[in-house]
């Protein structure tokens, strides 16, 4: 058994794709249409390129629920690391993105939370 | 941009206020959550993606695929229904957005139902379920074990 997909469900599949490609630096996988939506899959260009962030459209009310309450909260769905968080932070405010969180010393990690534009918060990380 | 819990909380119930059936202006929304119209539309676009008018719009079509498969209300009426004063800008809006006309999509979608009242699941899949109707190719490109 292998970790292999993991999913994040989105308002509007094609801001999504826009958004984690042309934003947040990812590579499209894969692009199927599958009735009136898509099976969208991202990869990161750092690897590994076999484990995919499934775009879900977010169709379904319960879905929906979720994805809203949680952002309501402030909660991310997602976290993604990365390696110097000051710049990624720099290069992702220059680029319009919308933070809730700048930089901040969480314990163990530096943490920053931004907007994917499509219902949910992300956190990023950095180590150390 | 960096915005304050705050004001994070005001445009989550800014959005909450859009996607109501007699939703109030996007003026009047502002208003409301005290936030200039000038700020509103542009922090409200930068977290969400749309402007608030456009998300109004979507909530309104949103409603109408709904209404259209679940309900008997013919389309003019879903057209009043869901706020469109006009049917002609309705339908327009729908085709642009759902990419077929109100009355093929409500064709379309009725054909799929099994279960009468509930909208079909293919149209509201949930959870990585669209998977399962991927053709035999989907997972062709799938990296070999090594």
């Amino acid at each position: 058994m292998r970790i292999k997909l993991t999913s994040i469900m989105v308002d509007d599949q094609n801001r999504a794709l826009k958004f984690y490609t042309e934003v947040l630096g990812f590579q499209k996988k894969r692009d199927i249409p599958v009735g009136e939506y898509k099976w969208l899959t991202v990869v990161s260009p750092e690897g590994p390129g076999d484990l995919e962030l499934v775009l879900e459209p977010n169709a379904n009310p319960a879905g929906k629920a979720f994805q809203k309450a949680m952002f309501e909260q402030g909660i991310p769905l997602a976290a993604l690391e990365t390696s110097d968080l000051k710049a990624e932070f720099a290069r992702l405010k220059a680029l319009g993105v919308t933070f809730t969180q700048g930089p901040t010393k969480r314990g163990p990690v530096t943490i920053a939370v931004l907007s994917d534009t499509c219902g949910n918060l992300l956190q990023l990380y950095q180590p150390g | 941009m960096v915005l304050t819990r705050d004001v994070l909380a005001r445009l989550c119930r800014a959005r909450d206020l859009l996607c109501e059936e007699h939703a109030p202006s996007v003026g009047e929304v502002a208003k409301h959550v005290d936030i200039s119209p000038f700020h509103f539309i542009r922090q409200f676009e930068a977290v969400f993606g749309v402007t608030p008018r456009q998300f109004r719009i979507g909530s309104r079509i949103q409603r109408a695929r709904r209404l259209l498969v679940v309900s008997t209300l013919s389309v003019t009426d879903v057209c009043m229904e869901v706020g469109f004063s006009s049917l002609g800008s309705f339908s327009d809006t729908f085709v642009r957005r759902v990419g077929t006309r109100p009355s093929e999509y409500r064709r379309r979608a009725r054909a799929m139902i099994q279960d009468p009242g509930r909208v079909p699941h293919a149209l509201e899949p949930g959870c990585l379920s669209l998977m399962a109707l991927l053709p035999e190719s989907g997972f062709a490109i799938s990296e070999k074990r090594e």
